[in-house]
């Protein structure tokens, strides 16, 4: 499935998962702005 | 603290994908390195579990004390139950196109997730059915509570069985052990704990979204009767 090495699978899954993480991150901290607004 | 919490989620999946690719051993029997996905795919099954159950738990605590927030939790974490599903679905079949090279072979696990994919998809259906919110809510309760054995039975009962199945011996596996090298079981419970984790903080977040809108909705329905 993975040939040629692994390292750039693992590579793309970090970076997918970091991308996810700050989006979750960013939207975190407007609703909780939302929240002080109401 | 509180703060530094979702940093140490990101950390932690972070050390199970260098763990998944590093750390541990490719599994025998298996093509390639096809074996690396169960790290993902098996955690995501795990989740799709928890959020249906977490969904039951919080459509039960609706129907004995009414509170709107348990049925917004109860939708939130259906929709993530569904998510992870999908996900999990998805992961599968592509593992099975390396293995049995068939996107999709009827498996009976096969045939359990998308039955429970189904049965939850119709939970939403209804959600959106019906517009009186205690109606809804109260209808959606009873149907997620079903879910508390209709879920059990589909991710363990059904796959364990069926008399032929394709797809590799669950973690736990018929004779109640865990027969797994050590490496790997270190990986996937680490994982799986990460994705379980990562739920209920998605899950918090969606249930405030949740939360946000209906207040709105209530705001925007007093402004008009008001004008």
């Amino acid at each position: 499935m993975i040939e040629g090495g692994i390292g750039w699978v693992a590579l793309v899954n970090l970076v997918i998962w970091t991308g996810l993480f700050l989006y979750l991150l960013r939207l975190e901290a407007q609703v909780r702005d939302l929240e002080k607004e109401r | 603290m509180r703060r530094l919490l979702p940093w140490a989620l990101w950390l932690w999946i972070c050390a199970v994908i260098v763990g998944a690719f590093y750390y541990a051993p490719l599994a025998a029997k298996f093509i390639g390195q096809s074996s690396r996905i169960l790290f993902f795919h098996v955690p995501m099954a795990w989740a799709s579990f928890v959020a249906f159950v977490a969904a039951g738990a919080w459509s039960v605590l609706y129907l004995w004390k009414r509170r709107p927030d348990d049925d917004r939790a109860a939708a939130a974490a259906v929709e993530l139950g569904l998510v992870f599903a999908v996900l999990a679905t998805l992961t599968g079949a592509m593992w099975a196109k390396v293995m049995w090279h068939a996107w999709w072979n009827w498996d009976p696990r096969q045939m359990s997730i998308v039955i429970a994919l189904a049965f939850y998809g119709a939970y939403l259906i209804l959600r959106g059915g019906v517009e009186d919110p205690e109606a809804r809510a109260r209808l959606c309760a009873v149907y997620a509570t079903i879910g508390l054995v209709v879920a059990p039975y589909l991710y363990f009962v059904m796959p364990r069985a069926a008399s032929f199945s394709l797809h590799p011996q669950p973690v736990v596996n018929a004779a109640a052990k865990v027969e797994m090298n050590a490496r790997m079981l270190q990986v996937l419970l680490a994982s799986s704990l990460g994705f379980t984790v990562f739920f209920f903080w998605v899950h918090g977040l969606r249930r405030r979204l949740l939360r946000l809108a209906d207040r709105r909705a209530m705001t925007a329905a007093t402004g008009s009767v008001a004008s």
